[in-house]
């Protein structure tokens, strides 16, 4: 059986038209996806049932069992977090949002740790966006700042920019101009018309510097700015200045880097200047493929888009203080629950080692790092796969996830409401 | 009058206690007040050994002394607008919050956010202060309105961002991003700093020490002797990313 138009959960590109081989239950065979896609569906090797740590190993226990003792944690603890949610979809998060208010606890997301920055920059300068359908159709000059598509997005150019066929830029190869700004010469730079490679750390410079070109304050400018040659820097200013409609799109070498939402401010500054001449618009390459559903998800729901803080009983939000990193680093909660990510993998060793030390109980359909950190592991459907729900593209797009096929795992989002029951004194949501 | 909080010792000593209660004016009435630990709410004596010297009519009469372990206290002197407050150690993130008068002095080191949108008042921090001291909230367009704060120590990143008025001195070194976006005030640094006054509007910035990785962006304009300081600096104006009409004086 062949199921048309699948969407992939992997990556925030949520492609839309995949075409998958089912055969007795099993998916066989990936069409039209990426190499990442194709894992994703293809490798995908499940934990049987919950776990619980002993002293000796692990021991099977049921889901009852399961869900009654993370309850029994979250409600004892002084200070739970409840972090992840980019992987599974809105359904889930929503329930999420509504246990955190129910015990005070922190919910964070997986922004926190990628374009959490990006957020922070917004909420200063707002977001001169647009949807990828406009970029594809409209977009001459595209800029790729501190990201390597062909690599983590690999269908994001040949869908939306350098090899796709837009509406008013019909031979797209040759019609747009691609820039790739980035620390090192990625598979993407390769593929650029103008590459602009720039010192470590360098990038709020670099944006500064071009700000001045373009509004004509290029005499104050030196030499080199942060390993870019001025010439290069007005060549470029030049470029974006003369295009009909341009749009970059930058990735965690922006916002991870040193000066973090500064950076993104300037950038969003710079498209805010460049306004003044053409139409110019930028956007983040999310991550995981709902993360910015969980971005979505917690705005309607409590105002603010990562890192709230319910221990007074009203949403407080302040990254840096009320991010999962920052509560870890500092030791301060005592019980957590990470739900479709892994932080093991990716935190900083100092918070992920606070996560070993405390009781912490993951839902995920698949053994990760954190599973080693952890007390218990939940095993649950993988959205997109075996469970159908929203989530949301990079630009903010909802898309319906698809259950493709069965594979008997309960929903997390029945889990979850199951813990919110019990934590509620068995009242319903 | 004299209120002495020294504080408990606590089962989980790394659970963030909120004590926005501790201001001056407050114990006018008396010291039945509420703090939260975690997400629980707790009695002021549930988490202090509480000492009353002396009456008070007035709370500018009111000295208010931390003792202990208390660098996990957060928002201590919230919303204070006059007396004072004292702590021997360190404190937490978020003193002095909306701060409009009376004076906080911090004998030990100071947690971020130290006087965020502070707007009279005198804070001053005998050790180092972290992050985003003398700054906004997320997203505000103004931070520090009015009042002074001086460390005594270094700072973390961001020192005085959104600084809209009011004094900054930092006797030792800024992190990354002093003064960023920075629309008035004055801010001090006699040590060393990175990268300062990015975007900045308005306002003024003096900076003893070296600075490293000086923003493309700032034209300079003359070379002059700073009588206060008794040195030669060169002055920019900036951010020209920006419509910037700030001054940056860089010891020569």
């Amino acid at each position: 059986m062949i199921e048309h138009d699948v969407v992939c959960p992997f990556c925030g590109c949520l492609c839309d038209d995949l075409e998958l081989v089912c055969e007795g239950g099993k998916i066989v065979k990936v069409q039209n996806g990426c190499a990442l896609a194709e894992s994703t569906f293809m490798n995908d090797v499940r934990l049987p049932s919950p776990i619980r740590r002993t002293e000796s190993g692990w021991e099977d226990i049921s889901y009852t069992e399961a869900i009654k003792e993370t309850a029994e944690i979250l409600q004892g603890a002084d200070r739970p977090l409840l972090y992840g949610w980019s992987s599974t979809h809105g359904e889930a998060q929503s329930i999420g949002v509504h246990i955190a208010e129910l015990i005070g606890a922190v919910i964070d997301n997986t922004s926190t740790v990628c374009h959490g920055p990006s957020i922070l920059a917004i909420q200063e300068v707002g977001h001169p966006g647009c949807t990828l359908g406009q970029v594809k159709n409209r977009a001459d000059v595209i800029i790729y700042w501190g990201c390597n598509p062909i690599e983590a997005h690999p269908r994001h150019m040949s869908r939306y920019t350098t090899y796709a066929t837009g509406f008013f830029v019909p031979d797209a190869q040759r019609e747009r101009t691609v820039i790739v700004v980035d620390t090192r010469r990625t598979d993407t730079a390769g593929i650029a018309d103008e590459f602009v490679q720039i010192e470590h750390s360098g990038d709020y410079a670099v944006l500064s510097a071009l700000r001045a070109i373009v509004r004509g304050k290029a005499s104050v400018i030196p030499a080199k700015v942060a390993g870019v040659s001025k010439e290069q820097l007005i060549r470029i200013a030049e470029i974006c200045k003369t295009a009909k409609f341009g749009a970059i799109f930058f990735g965690l070498g922006l916002t991870m880097s040193r000066g973090k939402y500064k950076n993104i401010r300037n950038a969003i500054e710079l498209t805010d200047e460049l306004n003044r001449h053409t139409k110019f618009v930028i956007s983040p390459l999310r991550g995981h493929g709902n993360v910015y559903g969980s971005n979505e998800v917690f705005t309607w729901m409590t105002g603010y888009p990562f890192a709230v803080d319910f221990a007074r009983g009203i949403a407080f939000y302040n990254p840096g203080e009320t991010t999962a990193v920052d509560i870890l680093r500092r030791g301060e909660c005592d019980a957590a629950l990470i739900v479709a990510s892994d932080p093991g993998a990716n935190f900083p060793r100092a918070a992920a080692a606070h996560l070993a030390k405390i009781p912490t109980v993951v839902i995920d359909p698949h053994v990760n790092a954190t599973t080693a950190l952890s007390r218990i592991h939940i095993p649950c459907t993988a959205a997109g796969i075996d469970a159908a729900g929203t989530a949301y593209r990079m630009d903010g797009v909802p898309i319906r996830l698809k259950k493709v096929i069965d594979r008997g795992y309960p929903d997390d989002a029945e889990i979850l409401k199951k813990i919110y029951d019990r934590l509620n004194g068995g009242k319903e949501l | 009058m004299r209120v002495i909080l020294e504080s408990k010792v606590r089962a989980k000593p790394n659970l963030p206690i909120e004590a926005e209660a501790i201001i001056p004016r407050n114990f006018l009435k008396g010291t039945d007040l509420i703090v939260y630990e975690g997400n629980k709410e707790r009695t002021l004596s549930e988490m202090f050994w509480i000492f009353v010297e002396g009456t008070a009519v007035s709370p500018e009469n009111i000295e208010v002394i931390l003792k202990g372990d208390t660098s996990r206290i957060k928002r201590v002197g919230e919303y204070m607008d006059t007396g004072s407050i004292v702590i021997e150690g360190d404190i937490g993130m978020h003193c002095g919050n909306f701060m409009s008068g009376g004076t906080i002095e911090i004998r030990g080191n100071a947690d971020s956010w130290l006087g965020r949108e502070m707007r009279g008042g005198t804070i001053l921090c005998r050790g180092n202060a972290s992050h985003y001291c003398a700054t906004g909230y997320r997203g505000e367009k103004k931070g520090m309105q009015g009042g002074k704060v001086e460390v005594s120590g270094n700072t973390g990143d961001f020192c005085a961002e959104y600084l809209a008025g009011g004094t900054v001195h930092i006797h030792g070194s800024a992190g990354d991003f002093p003064g960023v976006e920075m629309r008035g005030g004055e801010l001090i640094i006699e040590g060393d700093a990175t990268r300062p006054c990015g975007n900045m509007k308005s306002g003024s910035c003096v900076i003893l020490g070296t600075v490293h990785d000086m923003l493309p962006t700032f034209e300079k304009i003359e070379q002059r002797v700073l009588p206060e300081w008794k040195v030669t600096a060169d002055v920019y104006k900036g951010d020209v990313a920006n419509r910037g009409k700030g001054t940056l004086c860089v010891r020569s």
